[in-house]
This record gives C-alpha cells, sequence and structure tokens, in this order.
C-alpha cells in the first residue's frame, strides 16, 4: 500500500506531516545488528534531509541483511503511515514488520511473534513512496519496534532515513519509571 | 552472566590451590565487584560441565545467593562451551530489567574442542543480539586454543566492549591478574570496588595521584592537587627570580642558591603549615634539589648529598628538602656564604621586625647581631622561627 506524491511537493507542506520525528526520544533509540554502534539516531531528521547521509546512516553488519530498530516516542502518538529511504544497489529493505509498545525484542522473537502490521517494501532512494498504517491499531504508540527481515539482494541492509507521519498526544504511556534511591553515592551516575 | 567450568580439567593444581578454587576466588571477586559498581547491576551464575549445562543461579542482585551456590560445586564431565553460551544467552534474555546490558563472562579452562569457524558464527551471532562477552583463557592452553578463543572475541565484539584475558599459570593467584583487567574495570573507567581493591594489592595507593583515592576522599585529594598547583606555582616564580639575580650578583651560583634557599624555605614552613601531608611532585622537586646540590658547595659531600637524597627524596620529597638545605649549609659554614646573607642589615633588621615579641633597638638583639658574621650557627636561630 503506496501512494506517491502526485502534487508539487513544496518542502514546507511535506515537512509539516513529517514531524513525528521530534516526538521520538533519540538518545534511547536502540538497534540490533548495526555494524556501527549508535548510527541508528541518525536516520530520525526533517523531511528536507533525507538524503543527506552527512550524519551517517545505518548499516547492518556484514553478510546479515536483518535489522531491528527499537523506536521510543517522548509521548503516546498516533502513526498514519510511515516512509524508509534505503540504500541503492540492493541494499534497501524488502520487508518491515512492525511491533507497538513491546521492549526488548531481540531477532528471535521477531522471526516468532506476530506482527501488527507488516509490509512489501519497494526500492525508494528518493523517499517518495509511503506506506499506510491501519490506523485504529497504531493509537497510543509510546514505543515502535521495525523488523527489517529482508532487503534485496544486497550484502547489507542500509537505511538512510525513517519518516513517521501523525500525530503526537500528550499523554505518557509510563510515568513512573525505575527509581533507584542512593544508599551508596555512585561517582558515574552524577557525570 | 557468569559461565564456570568444572570439568575434570580442573583438578589440576597448577593454580594454588587447584585450578577451580583459583576459579571460584575470581568468580567470587568478580560478583562482589560487579554488584557494588552499580546497585542495579545482577550477576547469575551457571556451569559448563559437572551434571551438565545447568543454571546455578538466575541473575541477581543479591550477593549472597550468588556466593552460597558455589559452595559444594562438583568438578567432572567436559565442558559444553556452545550450549553453555546459548544458555547464557537464553538467561540474558529473559532478564527482568530490558534495559539492563547483557554480558557473558566465561571462564574457559578445558581445551576448546570446536573449530574457529564455529566459535566464529557463535560470536556473530551474540553481536547481533547486542551481547557482550569477556573470556577468561587459564588452564589447559593446547597450540590453537589463545587463536580460536581471539577469533571468537574478534567477531563477538563492537566497539571494544568485550575482552579476552590470558591467565598463565604460576605464583600469581587467578583474582589477583584479573583485578587489573578490563574485565573488573569494566567500562566506564573503574569502579570504586575494584579500583581500590587493585591499588591495595599493588603494594601502596600508586594507582592514584597523591595517594588518594578520589571516590574515598574526594575534597582531600582537590586540597591536595590544589596545594601542588600553588606550590608549583611558587616554584616557577622562585626559578625565574633566582634566574634574574644570576645576572646581577658578583658570585653566581652561590646567592643563587641563598636566595632559592632562603625563600624555599618560608615556601615550605607555609606549606607544612597548611597540610599535613606534601603532595610535591617526585620528579619535580627532585630535580630541582639534586640542581641546587649541583650547583653549590664541594662536589664530593654534593654527590653523597646527592646519594642520600635521592633515596630520601624517593620516600619523602620533603625531606630530601630539608635534608639538601642541611647539607648545603654544611658546605657553606666554610664559606660562609650564609653569613653573607646577614651582612645585610636592613634583611636581617625586616625579618627580625616580622618576628612577634622582638624589638630590634633592644641592647641584646644588638649584640646578637654584631656576633652574627662570620658565623654561620645563626641559621639555625632562623629555622626555629
Amino acid at each position: 500500500m503506496a501512494c506517491l506524491h502526485d502534487h508539487s511537493c513544496e518542502d514546507h507542506n511535506c515537512a509539516a506531516d513529517w514531524s513525528l520525528y521530534n516526538h521520538v526520544d533519540i538518545p534511547k533509540v536502540v538497534a540490533l545488528n548495526e555494524s556501527v554502534p549508535g548510527s541508528v539516531k541518525s536516520v530520525f531528521k526533517p523531511w528536507e534531509q533525507r538524503l543527506d547521509t552527512s550524519g551517517g546512516f545505518l548499516e547492518s553488519n556484514e553478510g546479515d541483511p536483518e535489522l531491528l530498530v527499537f523506536i521510543p516516542f517522548t509521548s503516546d502518538v498516533k502513526i498514519k503511515s510511515i516512509s524508509i529511504v534505503g540504500g541503492a544497489d540492493g541494499t534497501s529493505p524488502s520487508r518491515m514488520r512492525a511491533f507497538i509498545n513491546r521492549e526488548g525484542i531481540d531477532f528471535s522473537d521477531a522471526q516468532n511473534m506476530q506482527p501488527v502490521q507488516e509490509w512489501e517494501l519497494a526500492e525508494n532512494l528518493q523517499g517518495a513512496l509511503e506506506y499506510q498504517t491501519r490506523y485504529s491499531r497504531f493509537q497510543g504508540v509510546a514505543n515502535l519496534t521495525l523488523h527489517f527481515s529482508d532487503n534485496f539482494g544486497g550484502d547489507t541492509t542500509k537505511i538512510y532515513y525513517i519518516g513517521l507521519r501523525g500525530e503526537a498526544t500528550q499523554n505518557k504511556r509510563d510515568v513512573v519509571a525505575t527509581i533507584v534511591y542512593e544508599v551508596m553515592p555512585n561517582p558515574s551516575d552524577h557525570k | 552472566m557468569i559461565c564456570i567450568d568444572n570439568s575434570e580439567w580442573m583438578r589440576n593444581g597448577d593454580y594454588a590451590p587447584s585450578r577451580f578454587q583459583a576459579q571460584a576466588d575470581a568468580v567470587n571477586l568478580i560478583c562482589g565487584a560487579k554488584t557494588q559498581s552499580n546497585p542495579e547491576n545482577t550477576v547469575g551464575v551457571m556451569t559448563m560441565a559437572g551434571k551438565g549445562v545447568r543454571v546455578l543461579v538466575t541473575p541477581t542482585s543479591d550477593l549472597g545467593k550468588i556466593l552460597a551456590c558455589m559452595h559444594g560445586l562438583e568438578v567432572g564431565a567436559e565442558a559444553n562451551l556452545a550450549a553453555a553460551i546459548q544458555v547464557a544467552q537464553l538467561a540474558l534474555k529473559h532478564r527482568q530489567n530490558k534495559r539492563q546490558q547483557q554480558r557473558i563472562i566465561a571462564f574457559i579452562g578445558s581445551p576448546v574442542k570446536y573449530d574457529k569457524k564455529v566459535l566464529e558464527t557463535i560470536g556473530k551471532k551474540l553481536k547481533k543480539n547486542n551481547v557482550a562477552l569477556d573470556i577468561v583463557d587459564f588452564g589447559e592452553s593446547d597450540d590453537e586454543k589463545p587463536e580460536k578463543l581471539e577469533a571468537l572475541i574478534a567477531a563477538v565484539n563492537s566497539s571494544d566492549s568485550s575482552h579476552i584475558v590470558h591467565v598463565p599459570p604460576g605464583d600469581n593467584a587467578l583474582s589477583d591478574v584479573l583485578l587489573s583487567t578490563p574485565i573488573f574495570t569494566g567500562e566506564e573507567g573503574g569502579s570504586g570496588f575494584a579500583a581500590s581493591a587493585a591499588a591495595a594489592a599493588a603494594t601502596g595507593a600508586s594507582g592514584f595521584e597523591f595517594g588518594v583515592d578520589p571516590n574515598v576522599d574526594p575534597e582531600l585529594a582537590l586540597a591536595l592537587r590544589l596545594s601542588m598547583e600553588e606550590e608549583r606555582a611558587r616554584q616557577e616564580a622562585i626559578a625565574k627570580k633566582a634566574a634574574e639575580d644570576t645576572e646581577n650578583k658578583d658570585h653566581a651560583s652561590s646567592s643563587n642558591n641563598d636566595s632559592v634557599m632562603a625563600e624555599a624555605e618560608p615556601a615550605t614552613n607555609a606549606a607544612d603549615d597548611d597540610k599535613k601531608e606534601q603532595p610535591k611532585d617526585d620528579d619535580d622537586l627532585l630535580q630541582q634539589a639534586l640542581a641546587m646540590s649541583m650547583e653549590g658547595g664541594s662536589s664530593g659531600s654534593a654527590s653523597v648529598a646527592d646519594a642520600a637524597m635521592a633515596e630520601a627524596g624517593a620516600v619523602d620529597p620533603d625531606l630530601a628538602l630539608a635534608l639538601q638545605m642541611s647539607v648545603q649549609d654544611a658546605n657553606m659554614s666554610s664559606d660562609s656564604d650564609m653569613s653573607k646573607v646577614f651582612e645585610d642589615r636592613s634583611f636581617v633588621t625586616s625579618i627580625l621586625n616580622s618576628l612577634p615579641g622582638v624589638d630590634p633597638n633592644d641592647p641584646s638583639v644588638k649584640d646578637l647581631l654584631a656576633s652574627l658574621h662570620g658565623q654561620g650557627e645563626v641559621r639555625s636561630f632562623l629555622f626555629l622561627s
């Protein structure tokens, strides 16, 4: 389910739509099987910069095209559609499976569990394609896990941009996090 | 998650008292260090051999439970490394706090029967699931074991989070060798427990600047550092002034010594009043002290003094300075260089003025001043003040 932008794409229009990246809790974004730890943070950026790779991009390890991206949000969001910009030469992901509000998913879990929604992706080097979600299932999302299980035959999978379109509510799902009372002062906590 | 090797190879006694005991001590130490370094850390223990690959205690932060489970372990059978790592991964996967980083610490004392390829696949799988691996290679060492294990670590390693330590048999206990490795010190660069244990083991807290653990007493460490910088700045100023003086005065080297020493002395006294410990940098001050002794006095006594001072300086640089000054005085009583200082009446009067309760116009003081000339013993008078 893809729709192309058939109107002349004035940047500011589209940019306003794809603004859910503001609500992504970027320091807590985690990816499994990435070749450069921490590079996943660079794929969340404004719409205008979706093709800009100067900040780095997400690449999987050699010989293993699977990628798992865990995206927490700072408040609950409703996701309307997702856009993915992949790499050239078969390194674009071909299949995407989404899980909602589950922490600590790893590859064996992702392969066995039934996803909330699954998409077949096409090569999308310009970022013109977006994949709509079943909106009723994507209400009140506190964190989103995307599992890219396959690509178009490349050795690795490259992702330059993940765009999310939707609305942010002001609700927060888990307000009380684990609290540690300091019985013993730990200098590394206060750096 | 700690994997213990309790196979038949652990009966060997090349690590005192036996390989298994040494391993058990090391495991206890690691558990203590991990639980202390962060209250949210959890540690689990499992065996690789014996009755089979089984988890003795699931990851918990309760140190007592962990130590208790090590009790009564039997040695026997063969270690199954691949199965053990799989089970460890599973145990870590089902941890209660999903935010914790996953790490496996494996003690491998028996020979490794797997191929390098198999180990590399295992390593890649660990890396894919973001599990770090630390290996302690001890005990049996056939030709290929170190390479195989290095290949495994290379496959798992991502940004230096996995380590391997090879411990050859010898006098050092396994736990002592491990104390200084990154397995203990972790990635933050030292927990208080591990660091202080390492310092104690290394006889003398030479690991820390100024001999004080900044974790234990940060204020004292800060005060020591500040006073050392102050002292350094003062020494530099003195050296600069001394350099100027050498151009002006006739007796170049001796007066250089005089002014440096006269000023170094109140500086030392002031520093003594402030702090009990002298945090002087050994090398810095020792160089200066040796240089000063080289310039003044007869060379013979100076070299003897140098040897004595080098030893004393290693112990206490403050003592070194005092020794050097007294040596200088012994040398100079014949030269009566010090007395030249007192020839400068205004200098002496100014000092006397600064002393409480001494009136320079008092006749007894004037008599004393008159007798000062040509006498070296007056320096003791100044020392007491």
